[in-house]
């Protein structure tokens, strides 16, 4: 187990590395230039250009830049942000909370309902709940997010206003302890549950069918053959068999909801990392997408190493190899 | 009286072109403390035969009709309830693949201890516990396979903990389906040894399903031939093996090589099945048989007796040629 974690964390180093080096030379080559941004319509003259390409050090050639990059991360400079003028690392810590809360709770509800749901219609396969159930989960999945979202707000906020339409906390209004979490949640539950239906049918469709294909397996026949009921079989073997690939979809898409929940961030105006990478990408802040690419890699390695070694917690035929 | 008496058994799957019939008017008679080899080649419905008799055919997909009873109770039409109680504490079973026979994401012991609990529900931890232990040794098993997995053992090791399996609740009569067939020859013949000794210590009762008729000469008292569903031959094992009355027994037994006796070259049988979906009115065997007159296409032979306790179903038998030449 020792020997299996210490290469789980140099594979998980060794693809953060990659990532860099990867996402820097695609940031650079992609069109755009952020000092043309920075510059605006003024049409500035060519030194006050080529002035603003020395301060930011983008005259240099693009190895050495990476490989002035590598050196200050090494010394704990991320770097600052181009158009916040701040440093990248206290841009990205004000935003990881509210982001890890819209996107935790979502994935979490999301695993728990897709799978109950997923079990429900394996045991009533072929019957009306489970195909109407499937035609919803196809609806869901085809939609896009931020479409669900908008109608979501028009719906819930703008027409019958129970909920409020954006933001993560009513800034006319400051709370304080208590009535502060209770404003919180009331503007979590519109984005929340919109991330929360895109993601259920993935969970869904993948526990039904990993449960159809437990149920035929040889053992389940075994069980049946010693007078075991159809209940105790399902809860005592089919679940833990049939939940293992549930779990990698599980691990894979907390790793990527940090970017994927993006869209749904702008929608509703949510304070979150998504919403700050889409602002950086389109004004090709270099110093500050390149730290939430570099955070979003350091999530997907460290949490696919902790779905990994769950998983071999729950299934002793990874533990050997 | 028998311990299992088949009586006209069919099993019908039912399929979207027709029905197939799998299994067709079979009866077989099974006393106490014997062992009857149930032999015949792929697709000749063996294997349905036991899954019929263990109520594990899919309802959906499957018409099983005739009746099966078993100490004096109809398997066949039994509720539910009383089928789970007869389950495993008195008709067990090992089946085909036991590599794939318990679930590999838990405990062998600990499912061991699940199945005999069902059955013994006032029983303790440490009384399952031990009961498990007792049967693992009694396959020559060792203690620490209570703590293992299945993937952690070789074919062998887990047939045999299939077969400690079969044994927990004490059952009067096992079904084997196919259960040497994935092993080696050393290893076959010593757990052939091994359910053997288990029957006389144990008082079992032994239905064996195998393709090989060798599994059979060393281990059964007594033969059931089917072929495309029908009954050829049945009868002791030594008689039947000795002198076949049966063409198609004859030829089973020509296509095995003999361990002991001359080297002749092995013989198959030409052709293949025939469709079982058609209803064939003649010998289902008449047009591979060397043997097959216009009688054995147009009408089913049916089981004549030989000697007491030996049937076989032609037109043409082997044995009252034997006799009379």
């Amino acid at each position: 187990m020792k020997r299996y974690l210490l290469k789980r964390v140099t594979t998980g180093l060794l693809t953060v590395l990659i990532a860099i080096v990867l996402n820097f030379f695609l940031i650079h080559i992609a069109p755009g230039d952020p000092i043309r941004i920075m510059a605006g319509m003024d049409h500035p003259s060519s030194e006050q250009l080529e002035a603003l390409y020395v301060r930011y050090g983008l005259d240099k050639p693009l190895l050495v830049q990476l490989g002035q990059y590598i050196v200050n991360l090494l010394h704990g400079d991320f770097g600052t942000s181009y158009t916040y003028n701040k440093p990248v690392v206290s841009l990205i810590l004000e935003t990881m909370g509210p982001s890890i809360l819209l996107a935790l709770t979502s994935c979490v509800l999301a695993f728990v309902l897709g799978t109950l749901l997923g079990l429900f219609a394996a045991r009533h396969q072929g019957r009306w709940m489970d195909n109407l159930l499937s035609y919803v989960s196809y609806l869901f999945d085809s939609m896009p997010p931020f479409w669900l979202g908008l109608v979501a707000i028009l719906v819930f906020a703008s027409t019958l206003h129970w909920l409020p339409t954006s933001g993560m906390v009513n800034l006319r209004n400051p709370q304080q302890g208590f009535g502060y979490v209770l404003d919180v949640l009331t503007h979590l539950l519109l984005p929340c549950a919109t991330m929360t239906l895109i993601q259920i049918p993935q969970y869904l469709r993948l526990t039904r069918s990993s449960v159809t294909q437990v149920m035929q397996e040889d053992y389940i026949i075994t069980f049946r053959a010693t007078g075991m009921s159809e209940k105790t079989i399902f809860r005592r073997y089919v679940l833990k068999n049939a939940i293992l690939p549930t779990l990698t979809a599980f691990g894979i898409s907390l790793a990527y909801v940090v970017a994927g929940a993006a869209l749904v961030e702008i929608v509703y105006a949510w304070p979150g990392t998504g919403r700050l990478m889409l602002n950086a990408i389109n004004r090709r802040d270099y110093p500050l997408l390149m730290g939430i690419y570099l955070m979003i890699a350091i999530s997907v390695s460290v949490i696919t190493m902790i779905v990994d070694i769950l998983y071999a917690w729950l299934d002793p035929r990874i533990r050997l190899k | 009286m028998a311990l299992l008496e088949i009586r006209d058994l069919c099993v019908d799957y039912l399929m979207q072109e027709g029905s197939v019939h799998a299994v067709d008017h079979v009866s077989l008679t099974l006393e106490e403390g014997s062992s009857l080899g149930l032999v015949g080649e792929s697709g000749s419905g063996k294997s349905t035969l036991g899954m019929a008799i263990l109520r594990l055919l899919p309802e959906k997909t499957a018409r099983v009709t005739g009746s099966a009873v078993f100490q004096g109770e109809e398997l066949l039409t039994m509720p539910e309830s009383r089928l789970r109680q007869v389950r495993w504490q008195e008709l067990a079973a090992v089946f085909q693949k036991s590599m794939n026979a318990l679930s590999p994401v838990h405990r062998i012991g600990s499912q061991m201890a699940d199945v005999y609990r069902l059955h013994h529900p006032e029983a303790d931890k440490a009384a399952c516990r031990a009961r498990v232990l007792e049967v693992l040794r009694q396959v020559d098993l060792a203690e620490r396979v209570y703590k293992l997995y299945p993937h952690e053992l070789s074919g062998g090791m887990m047939q045999r903990v299939s077969i400690a399996l079969s044994l927990i609740n004490h059952p009067r009569l096992v079904i084997f389906d196919e259960a040497t067939t994935a092993l080696d020859v050393i290893t076959q013949g010593q757990i052939l040894k091994e359910i053997q000794r288990l029957e006389k210590d144990l008082g079992l009762t032994r239905m064996m399903i195998t393709h090989d008729i060798s599994v059979v000469a060393t281990s059964c008292t007594h033969v059931a031939v089917l072929y495309a569903g029908r009954l050829m031959e049945v009868g002791p094992a030594a008689s039947v093996l000795r002198s076949p009355a049966h063409p198609y027994t004859a030829g089973l037994m020509a296509a095995f090589p003999s361990l002991t006796g001359e080297k002749k070259p092995l013989q198959g049988i030409p052709g293949f099945l025939p469709d079982l979906t058609q209803t064939i009115p003649g010998c289902v065997f008449a047009p591979r048989c060397p043997y097959a007159t216009e009688a054995c296409r147009t009408a089913q032979p049916p089981l004549e007796s030989i000697e007491p306790g030996w049937q076989a179903a032609c037109h043409h038998r082997l044995r009252e040629v034997n006799n009379h030449g």
